[in-house]
């Protein structure tokens, strides 16, 4: 389901665009996912490395490249259970460009098949949500990860 | 054939005693008590890179083997390692993971440290001129370092032969990019990945486990033939396998790489790496290099680092693209490196409670395809290190 900007307030719109990128890819419907991203989409994992006292891009996706990176996840082995992002929107920027920067939070938890969870990465998305059409789209994500030891790493981006 | 019995499943498989290994290497805290002194007390182990420390007072932090360490650039441009705790109380002295300082201060009583290791400085020293002790009885301790194609390798043990003899041309591959002067870390990350050390080398020597990965499959084991690739058990345990290709455009989102992204030296789609013994690999895909050092922490748990390497001189624009090409197989959301993770861990739970006996070690190639030689090699020495059969490694043990 995607967000009308006609059927709630603006803020709350863009609010829900972010929750809904989210909940798309903890339940790895990625084609929801991919409904709510623009066609001009940059999706990037950053980290700051102090041992290297460098910024690293991890991973960095335009719409085309992250719809062939989901393609291919169900043919990959990849870590068992599920992730779960907890997403807190701190500040959102509406600008007089259509474009909305939103500052979030987030954790994502890790559940095994066995139902135990423990803290996966933490970290900060800067988004920019595109409102200027009849559907509000997310244009651009970093999301920048606090946690670099991400143990067995993942398949599925944050 | 049917499945076997309790009996049948311990027995050893009518192999040759170098194609099989026991369980007992991953489980044994006696093994892995003599590892930490036979191995680790003794061998050469890859610290850094030498871009990791660019400037006089630079330093580096890390922990090996349970040790805190520090390595420092000095005023003469020698990077020299000391032993990272106070000769005071024995606090840890720098808790960064690297920095700059001209002098390393313990937070706890302000000893102070110079970049050569010597005490220079303790707050109101007069009260141990009764006892005679003075600041030249308080130095760090020096562990021995020594750089080799920009690699900076550290060694605990004061009486190792030199570093260029332990590495006896192991690198000789490598000679052309990482002696090319012209190379930085771009990436580094780490993780504790709850599995035996030796899991994680062992899935770097490990040539046919490449049917786990959907990537190798479709770029890399049809890019050329397994007749041309070479699998050479070198000196020392080192092992190096070459002349293996890859198709990057074989894998839908990947592109070929270009010519003018090639680091120095090397060719784009070519693929080969080298494992220095005991616990380091060194993998060039053309455009970027992966190196991996992983540490012990206990029987059922490593940590282990990941390096990437570029150019120096890369444009903004060449260093995404040269990340990107790291990433894609090697990072920590890559298509490859988080499947080996997963396989690591899976032969824990296998051998943890004992539920696996032993794993095979019996592929025969002539040195090529998916041979395991490079497997046996790096158990040869680690049987001549410890002093125990791989197969029975908790019957007798030979005297060092």
């Amino acid at each position: 389901m995607n967000v009308a900007s006609g059927q709630l307030s603006r803020e709350q719109a863009i609010r829900e665009t972010v929750y809904r990128s989210c909940m798309a890819l903890d339940a790895e419907d990625f084609s929801a996912f991919l409904d709510l991203c623009a066609p001009d989409l940059e999706y990037t994992v950053t980290a700051f490395s102090p041992e290297i006292r460098k910024e690293m891009i991890w991973l960095e996706q335009d719409l085309e490249g992250m719809r062939a990176l989901l393609e291919m996840v169900p043919q990959h082995l990849k870590r068992l259970g599920t992730l779960k992002r907890h997403v807190s929107v701190y500040l959102i920027d509406d600008g007089n460009d259509g474009i909305a920067k939103v500052t979030s939070s987030f954790i994502v938890t890790h559940t095994d098949p066995q139902g135990r969870s423990q803290l996966f990465v933490a970290g900060t998305y800067c988004d920019e949500v595109d409102c200027r059409g009849e559907r509000f789209l997310l244009r651009k994500r970093n999301a920048h990860l606090e946690t670099r030891d991400l143990g067995i790493g993942s398949h599925i981006p944050i | 054939m049917s499945a076997r019995n309790a009996e049948a499943w311990r027995t050893l498989p009518n192999v040759p005693p170098t194609h099989v290994v026991s369980g007992e290497v991953y489980t044994d805290h006696g093994i892995f008590v003599a590892e930490k002194e036979r191995i680790f007390g003794r061998c050469w182990h890859l610290a850094c890179h030498e871009s990791e420390l660019p400037n006089t007072y630079d330093f580096r932090t890390f922990d090996y083997v349970g040790t805190p360490l520090i390595a420092v650039r000095g005023r003469d441009g020698i990077i020299r390692t000391f032993i990272n705790v106070c000769s005071h109380r024995g606090a840890k002295i720098i808790h960064e993971p690297a920095g700059n300082a001209e002098r390393l201060t313990c937070f706890y009583h302000l000893w102070s440290y110079d970049d050569r290791g010597a005490c220079v400085d303790m707050p109101r020293p007069e009260a141990y001129h009764g006892v005679g002790l003075t600041k030249e009885d308080c130095g760090l301790r020096e562990v021995r370092t020594e750089a080799f194609l920009g690699l900076v390798f550290i060694n605990m043990d004061d009486d190792a032969p030199d570093l260029t003899g332990y590495l006896d041309g192991a690198l000789d591959s490598f000679a052309p990019v990482l002696g090319s002067g012209e190379l930085e870390v771009f990436h580094y990350n780490q993780s504790i990945l709850h599995a035996n050390w030796k899991a994680w080398q062992e899935t770097n020597l490990d040539l046919y486990h490449e049917w786990m990965h959907v990537l190798l499959r479709r770029t890399q084991m049809k890019a050329a033939s397994m007749e041309s690739r070479v699998v050479k058990a070198l000196k020392n345990g080192h092992t190096a396998a070459g002349g293996l290709k890859a198709s990057y455009e074989m894998y839908k989102g990947m592109a070929k790489r270009d010519t003018d992204m090639a680091l120095p030296g090397l060719v784009p789609d070519d693929f080969f790496f080298a494992d220095i013994w005991p616990n380091v690999a060194i993998l060039a895909r053309g455009t970027a290099i992966r190196i991996d050092v992983v540490i012990p922490i206990d029987e059922q748990t490593m940590l282990v680092e990941w390096r990437g390497l570029g150019r120096k001189g890369d444009t903004a624009e060449q260093r995404r693209l040269r990340m990107r090409h790291h990433n894609q197989y090697w990072g920590p959301f890559g298509r490859n490196v988080p499947e080996d993770a997963f396989a690591s861990e899976a032969c824990e739970a296998g051998f943890r409670g004992g539920a696996a006996a032993y794993q095979i070690l019996a592929r025969e190639e002539n040195g090529a395809g998916q041979d395991d030689g490079m497997m046996r090699a790096w158990y040869a020495e680690w049987s001549r290190r410890t002093g125990r059969s791989a197969a029975q490694p908790t019957a007798a043990v030979a005297a060092e």
